[in-house]
């Protein structure tokens, strides 16, 4: 079974059809997508610029840092919960399409910079270096251009 | 009116050629305003950074989002131009704008009214007055967002 097959597949199995039906469905759950990239994408900026020693820059980061963390995997589970509901939905837009791809292969790498750094702030971390500095940045790169690459998942034609 | 908008040079050169660059930096800003300004009002409501006072967290936070807020309005402004006939007369555009409207008298409310007093509720958990406003915002900016993405929907 080939992708096109598999996405055929998937967008005949009633769980997709009952959301391809429900009108308010794919805007909904867009919507909550938004809303909680909206929200990582402000801690995330927080975060690095705590990492610059700057921003919510009053207490050491080593307190900071499990809260930091925490509010990012929530909400990495909630875009991934409704991710894959969008996938479910219209795999036709997505499985096959390479803004998709892109996407998916950044956001593995933000989680690996973001999981890094989250470890590293945990432990005494007084003046974070220069390298962590410049990680945190690129992780920020990421996430600007896996927005992009989210919205142009609309745009980009489907091979 | 409307059409010699949506004929400027300008408009159609979003309409034609950068519309999706433009909608997805629009994206971008948004989740700066909205993502900052959740940080704000989950601190009002008492839910999240406690520990926090609410002055210092308002000053480090609110700068970004009045600067994304800036880069919003004017992607939004160049969108909807590309587009200005039809979107005069898409409701979800109509209610997403009134929306935009009452989060701004709720901010002037704040600020103006609830805030004088923010020395008093400034550390540990804000003043039912505070806490509203911090729950109004709240669910109309979810509704902004909502509306927002409704407008490609009609």
């Amino acid at each position: 079974m080939d992708l096109h097959q598999f996405s055929d597949w998937l967008s005949n199995t009633p769980f997709s059809q009952s959301i391809q039906v429900t009108s308010w469905a794919i805007p909904g759950i867009q919507t909550v997508h938004i809303l909680a990239l909206a929200t990582l994408f402000a801690t995330a900026l927080m975060f690095t610029l705590r990492i610059a020693g700057r921003g919510l820059s009053s207490e050491p980061l080593q307190n900071q840092a499990p809260r930091f963390a925490r509010a990012i995997w929530i909400l990495l589970l909630i875009l991934l919960a409704t991710g894959t509901l969008l996938i479910v939905a219209e795999p036709g837009r997505t499985i096959t399409n390479p803004a998709f791809y892109a996407k998916m292969i950044m956001l593995a790498l933000a989680i690996g910079i973001t999981l890094w750094l989250t470890t590293v702030s945990r432990r005494q971390f007084g003046a974070p270096a220069g390298i962590h500095v410049a990680a945190a940045t690129v992780s920020m790169l990421l996430w600007v251009a896996i927005i992009f690459c989210g919205r142009f998942i609309a745009y980009v034609e489907s091979y | 009116m409307l059409e010699w908008l949506q004929n400027t040079p300008l408009a159609v050169s979003v309409s034609e050629d950068w519309f999706p660059w433009i909608e997805s930096t629009h994206v971008l800003f948004l989740a700066v305003v909205a993502g900052t300004i959740f940080l704000v009002d989950s601190r009002l409501l008492g839910l999240t950074s406690k520990h926090l006072r609410v002055t210092y967290l308002s000053e480090r936070l609110l700068p970004w989002t009045w600067t994304a807020f800036v880069g919003a309005a004017i992607t939004g402004t160049l969108m909807f131009m590309a587009g200005a006939t039809h979107y005069a007369t898409n409701t979800p555009f109509l209610i997403k704008m009134a929306l935009l409207v009452l989060v701004g008298v709720n901010m002037l409310y704040f600020q103006f009214v609830t805030f004088r007093s923010v020395q008093n509720w400034d550390t540990g958990r804000p003043t039912p007055a505070a806490r509203a406003a911090g729950g109004i915002s709240m669910t109309i900016w979810i509704l902004v967002i909502g509306f927002g993405r409704w407008i490609g929907f009609v």
